[in-house]
């Protein structure tokens, strides 16, 4: 099978968060805003019809799928769906790192030249 | 802060179903969540973002839905390939003829004038004027930036200088202002200019783009280069660009020759014309100064010439109380007075909304039919939680891409329509429309048409067909009994609706087409292949007026000596020319009693013209040589000799006898001595006309077709060799030109008329293919409905002539009532495009009385609408009672 995690990238911002934050395990739309909100400290966020209008691409770009299993009773909220990363969504998610990766070292590179 | 929610509810309401089942109760918690806390903490202002965002991702989720609809409509249409089939042809017809009609009519009407940069502040005399009036214009500066005047489709002999043929080409006569003001700029060289060429006697001459590249091959050197124009050297100074080739023409003109010029080198200009404040010749064409409205410069210009009027004492007085001045816009090719516009533009949108509305309510048909087919299939998708708004969606999607399909069949079908009628041969001078074809404007039109229609007939089907019993529709399925025959049912009304446009257009484009091939059936009784036309110019080979007289008076003489020629007559235009549009018309008053006023137009001709039509006179006798001698020589104070035809006759003198009367046209005196059959018809109208001798005059000054010399011959290619022979014999200086058969001649002659009858005889026919596919369509879908009633029916006893007759009814009724309804229609809007056009009043006059439509086309219609209802109604007829009765 033809890999097609390299016709992703570069992926768009919004895209990578929710990749992003859906790579330590399932969760709904909510919990994303929250998590994205929390790890970019405030900076980034995704606003309701852009978070689930993305979810929507994602899901039909099958980045990410429906997640059938559920939290624990106490802690489920039974009118959230909940999402998870698929196969191809962690390639690409891991792909999208990669690169990233590569230009933050890029700029450490440059910026020893340019400080020598 | 309520509020805030509450806008922040009402927005993600409006989210597409699909997005609002799959996210829309999280998106509204988690957005009212967020609404709450950020009006807490920064107000209503903090707010804005997150309303921006739904604003922002509204459109974009129904555009990507829009996308799934049409994925999903392409896929349904794929399934039944038939259906697709007809609704794309007759989409693509409609849209494809529409499209015809606006990239040639329509842009005709609006394009502006190509490379004309002042085109939009461009306007003109409707009536021409004289030079000295335009020069007097022209010192308005505070009205105009400038004044032209022109004189279009003037003949000129180019070349001949080394041994070569002359070749006869037509241009304009142009003040040496007139590209300044029009505001087009040299391709090469420079144009015209008023300090350069404004001294009499100036030999410079500008070529149309067309022109340098046919005959000069396109060489880069052409400027400076000596052209003969009439015998005279002259300056070729510059080239037009490409696109333009003359102003307010259709005919292209080639070459530019500056008013300035000498009487040699344009005979036109003789006589000093250009002093003459009655020759009343030059189109005035202004350049509006900016800010100057049309109304404002007709109201000055009505002024000043009142005012040049009243100080020339040789004028007539005038009491007339009727704008002197008439002005039109003159920015597009053709100008058109400004009251006809409106007449054009409507005829235009009338064609338009009959093509497209019959074609529209085909479409309308086929999908409530088609709903109505799929009525298990949207009674299943409602009941597992589709939304009515939903397969509304889905059932326009599909209107919009078979019409959107359709738009693109319709858009080839139009350059194709367009390739086919420039493989029609142009004859010579004919409107060469080489900026016409088929543009983006085109396309766009195309594309808008048809998302506008595909839209707007499927909503009303698509509103119908979703309005299901669920219960009865999935137990039933298409067999399901539908609301009841209604008589005022969307579908009856869409059926009648076409009938009456089809008759409409049959009927309208009927009478336009026989009142225009009424003129093309015009011809004389002898085979056209055995008369050669063949006309010369003696002033443009050079000949001065004294020369040309005694041309005149030697060469019948001289044609029969040389035995070359049969029988022959002259002409100073060509015989059933049928221009009339174009001809002076004598007002005639008879003398005596009855003192009647008839309008006529004239033609000129030379003795024996009716005997070489074979053409006896009714009465009297024809023109002899002698007769033309008396009329040339004004000394003699006699009167002129004229012969009328039948129709002018009666106009003048009922049924007394004209020969021998007098009648006059201001000063100018006629004695009748013949009377000729009708001749020339024109549009099919039996003008009245005035054929006067030719005279010396006529060589001296030839109008733009020349001398034209009719030969009867025995046929044969020898014929055409012996008339050269015969005029080479003459002077073997005499070019002739249009050397022709009569057939060619009417052949070129009906090119307009032939074009114009194939044209609108493709529209007609297509709307009757239209209409009996739709027909076919609507019956069939309705004997498929009632197909178990039909099975009862005969189960019962019913005899099949029974059956045929019961489902014939229906179709008759609604054809019926199409009908009337379109004759009606027909009716009416021919009285009204007649009110305001005369060449539409006198097709119709011709047309209207026409039995071939007035009983033909209602039969045809019936006939091919029964027929189409015919054969789906025999299909009920075989319907197999058992068999339709164990369908359930």
């Amino acid at each position: 099978m033809v890999d097609r995690s390299e016709s992703f990238l570069p992926l768009k911002p919004q895209w990578f968060h929710i990749l992003l934050s859906l790579a330590a395990g399932e969760q709904h739309g909510y919990g994303i805003m929250q998590d994205v909100l929390g790890r970019t400290t405030g900076k980034v966020r995704l606003w309701p019809a852009t978070l689930y209008g993305s979810l929507k691409r994602l899901i039909e770009a099958e980045l990410i799928e429906e997640s059938p299993r559920r939290p624990a009773p106490e802690m489920d909220d039974a009118r959230r769906r909940y999402y998870r990363l698929t196969a191809l969504g962690r390639r690409v998610l891991n792909a999208e790192c990669e690169r990233l990766q590569e230009l933050v070292d890029a700029i450490h590179t440059k910026r020893r030249t340019v400080a020598e | 802060m309520t509020m805030a929610r509450r806008l922040y509810q009402r927005m993600a309401e409006a989210f597409p179903h699909e997005f609002k089942l799959a996210f829309g109760e999280e998106m509204l918690r988690d957005g009212e969540d967020a609404v709450e806390q950020i009006a807490q903490r920064r107000g209503l202002t903090g707010l804005l973002p997150q309303m921006a965002d739904l604003a922002v991702r509204l459109p974009v989720e129904y555009l990507s839905e829009m996308r799934r609809d049409l994925r999903y409509a392409a896929r349904a249409l794929a399934k039944s390939p038939g259906f697709a089939l007809v609704g794309i042809l007759s989409m693509g017809l409609g849209i494809g003829l529409a499209t015809s009609i606006y990239s040639t009519g329509w842009q005709l009407l609006n394009q502006p004038l190509p490379d004309a940069a002042n085109a939009s502040r461009l306007a003109m005399a409707e009536a021409p004027v004289s030079y000295m009036y335009i020069e007097r214009y022209r010192e308005q500066r505070n009205l105009f930036s400038g004044v032209a005047a022109l004189e279009t489709g003037i003949p000129f002999n180019v070349g001949g200088n080394n041994g070569t043929k002359p070749q006869r080409v037509f241009g304009q006569l142009v003040s040496p202002d007139f590209f300044a003001v029009l505001g087009v700029n040299a391709e090469q060289g420079r144009m015209l200019d008023p300090v350069l060429d404004g001294a009499s006697g100036t030999t410079s001459v500008v070529l149309s783009d067309r022109y340098w590249r046919s005959y000069f091959g396109g060489a880069a050197d052409v400027v400076g280069q000596t052209l003969r124009l009439n015998g005279q050297n002259a300056t070729i100074v510059g080239v037009a660009p490409r696109g333009f080739d003359g102003a307010a023409t259709l005919s292209p003109s080639d070459v530019f020759v500056p008013v300035t010029a000498s009487a040699a080198m344009a005979p036109e200009l003789a006589n000093d014309v250009l002093h003459a404040p009655h020759v009343r010749r030059f189109a005035a064409l202004f350049c509006l100064a900016p800010g100057v409205t049309l109304d404002r410069a007709e109201a000055a210009l009505d002024g000043i010439t009142r005012r040049l009027d009243k100080d020339d004492p040789a004028a007539p007085p005038q009491q007339d109380k009727a704008k002197r001045v008439v002005l039109m816009p003159a920015g597009t090719r053709v100008p058109i007075p400004r009251k006809m516009l409106p007449v054009l533009d409507g005829f235009y949108v009338v064609l338009f909304a009959l093509i497209l509305g019959i074609a529209c309510m085909n479409l309308a048909t086929m999908l409530i039919a088609r709903g109505a087919n799929r009525r298990r299939e949207l009674a299943i998708r409602l009941s597992i939680g589709a939304s009515r708004w939903r397969l509304v969606r889905q059932m326009i999607s599909e209107g919009m891409l078979l019409s959107l399909l359709g738009g693109v069949a319709g858009f080839g079908l139009s350059v194709a329509l367009n390739a086919l009628n420039a493989q029609v041969p142009h004859p010579a001078g004919a409107p060469v429309s080489s900026a016409m074809g088929v543009s983006w404007h085109g396309a766009l039109f195309a594309f808008v048409v048809a998302v506008i229609c595909g839209i707007a007939f499927s909503v009303a089907p698509a509103v119908q067909t979703t309005h299901v019993a669920v219960g009865p529709a999935l137990k039933q399925g298409a067999a399901a009994q539908l609301a009841g025959y209604r008589r005022f049912g969307l579908r009856n009304l869409a059926i009648v609706g076409q009938v009456t446009g089809s008759m409409m257009l049959l009927l309208i484009i009927g009478f336009l087409a026989i009142g225009i091939g009424r003129g093309a059936e015009v011809g004389p009784r002898f085979d056209v292949r055995r008369m050669i036309l063949a006309s010369f110019d003696p002033v443009r080979d050079g000949y001065t007026p004294e020369k040309a007289t005694a041309l005149f008076a030697t060469l019948p003489e001289r044609l029969r000596d040389s035995g070359e020629v049969g029988r022959f007559a002259l002409a100073a235009q060509p015989p059933f020319s049928g221009n009339d549009e174009t001809d002076a018309n004598l007002p005639l008053a008879a003398d005596g009693a009855s003192k009647k006023i008839a309008v006529v137009a004239n033609d000129t001709v030379g003795a024996g013209y009716f005997a070489v039509l074979d053409e006896p006179l009714l009465a009297g006798r024809e023109f002899t040589e002698a007769d033309e001698r008396t009329a040339g020589s004004a000394a003699t104070g006699a009167a002129t000799p004229v012969i009328l035809n039948a129709t002018a006759a009666r106009s003048l003198f009922a049924k007394e006898n004209a020969i021998g009367r007098r009648v006059r046209n201001g000063n100018q005196v006629y004695e009748v001595i013949g009377v000729a059959q009708d001749l020339r018809t024109g549009l099919g109208m039996q003008l009245p006309t005035a054929y006067l001798p030719l005279t010396a005059r006529n060589f001296a000054q030839p109008g733009p077709s020349g001398i034209t010399l009719m030969v009867r011959t025995g046929g044969g290619a020898d014929a055409v060799a012996g008339i050269r022979r015969a005029m080479a014999a003459v002077d073997p200086k005499l070019t002739l030109f249009d050397v022709q058969t009569l057939g060619d001649y009417l052949e070129l002659n009906r090119y307009a008329m032939k074009t114009a009858t194939r044209t609108y005889g493709g529209m007609a026919l297509f709307a009757l293919l239209l209409s009996a596919m739709g027909l076919a369509g609507v019956t069939g879908y309705a004997v498929a409905q009632r197909k178990k009633e039909i099975g009862i029916r005969m189960a019962l006893g019913a005899r099949k002539l029974q059956v045929l007759r019961l489902v014939l009814r229906e179709g008759a009724t609604l054809i019926g009532a199409g009908m009337i309804l379109g004759f009606l229609g027909a009716m009416a809007l021919s009285r009204i495009l007649s009110a305001m056009l005369t060449v539409f009043a006198r097709a119709f006059q011709v047309g209207a009385g026409d039995p071939r439509l007035v009983v033909g086309v209602p039969l045809l219609l019936a006939g091919v609408a029964l027929l189409a209802c015919w054969i789906p109604a025999r299909r009920a007829a075989q319907i197999d009672p058992l068999e339709a009765l164990r369908q359930e």
